[in-house]
């Protein structure tokens, strides 16, 4: 029997909401500098002839724009020495390193500027796991994006790997 | 740009490989556009203490330049309904990189595609395998 990387207080937390709901502007210049940051100069970004020639309302954003979009800014004085904010909401695992696993990302309607996208994340899974390097745990932080209209617009789960 | 429809792909069709390659100015970039203040991004010294070999391509970044793949391939009145991908190795600042995909599926009566995708480097080390569904025109909804 391996013994438990999960504490008991961190399995408990299983579905609480971790961020959010935070409610923030797409803002059209943050938007185009995260395309031209990626390399992605696709016209429906810039060109809002473009967008409504492609069947959009007006300019859109990239997919996983919504993401960085949400980021709150914190001051420098919570920096840690590795560049990362000191962040409360970290859910306490008995594991030396967290590393990103993947992500996935439903898109269910456009997201465009000037709309106004609620975010809210969940803890929606922690699950111990056994591999070929011993055992570790997968976490799923599930992510929902609700537009000024209530629709859903997109939903990301990001996993975690920690061991 | 290009507009695939439903009609116009099969199973088995090769999207054109696209590639990338991020310098460090780029990165930079790429950083303060998604407010990412992580050392291993910019500062060499401090990525080589964490064990890399070199400052470290952002994994966001890369999945954008997946989304990216699938979009300039589709075309613009094309609509992405899912991507997922695996981060299985780190990409470094200058490597060349490669994306590489195919038709793996379709539904007519959805007119869906779904795409087995994945991110190589230079050695053919598969750095992120991916997947995406995706929503494609009719020859006949378009003007």
């Amino acid at each position: 029997m391996s013994t438990s990387l999960i504490p008991p207080e961190s399995l408990a937390r299983i579905g609480e909401i971790l961020y959010g709901p935070i409610t923030v502007t797409i803002n059209e210049r943050e938007a185009q500098r995260y395309a031209l940051a990626v390399g992605d100069e696709n016209p429906i970004y810039f060109d809002e002839s473009a967008a409504k020639a492609a069947g959009y309302k007006t300019k859109t954003v990239p997919p996983t724009f919504v993401t960085h979009a949400m980021v709150i800014p914190k001051p420098l004085s919570t920096l840690r020495t590795d560049g990362l904010y000191r962040d409360g909401t970290g859910v306490r695992l008995e594991v030396a390193r967290m590393m990103f696993g993947g992500e996935e990302w439903d898109f269910l309607e456009p997201v465009y500027i000037g709309d106004q996208i609620t975010a809210t994340a969940r803890l929606a899974a922690l699950d111990q796991k056994s591999g070929s390097k011993g055992p570790f745990v997968r976490q799923v932080r599930e992510t929902t994006f609700v537009n000024q209209e209530m629709d859903t617009v997109a939903r990301s789960r990001q996993i975690g790997i920690a061991r | 740009m290009k507009q695939q429809t439903i009609e116009s792909i099969s199973v088995g069709d090769q999207l054109p490989v696209l590639h990338k390659s991020a310098d460090e100015a780029q990165l930079f970039l790429y950083s303060a556009a998604s407010f990412n203040p992580h050392r291993i991004h910019y500062d060499r010294t401090y990525a080589e203490f964490e064990g890399h070999t070199d400052i470290i391509v952002h994994g966001p970044l890369q999945g954008s330049w997946l989304t990216q793949f699938v979009t300039d391939w589709a075309g613009p009145a094309s609509r992405l309904l899912n991507i997922t991908w695996q981060n299985r190795a780190s990409a470094i600042v200058g490597e060349n990189l490669e994306f590489h995909g195919s038709v793996t599926e379709i539904n007519q009566t959805e007119r869906t595609a779904l795409l087995s995708l994945e991110e190589r480097n230079r050695n053919g080390a598969i750095l992120m395998p991916a997947t995406a569904l995706i929503k494609l025109p009719s020859q006949n909804t378009l003007k």
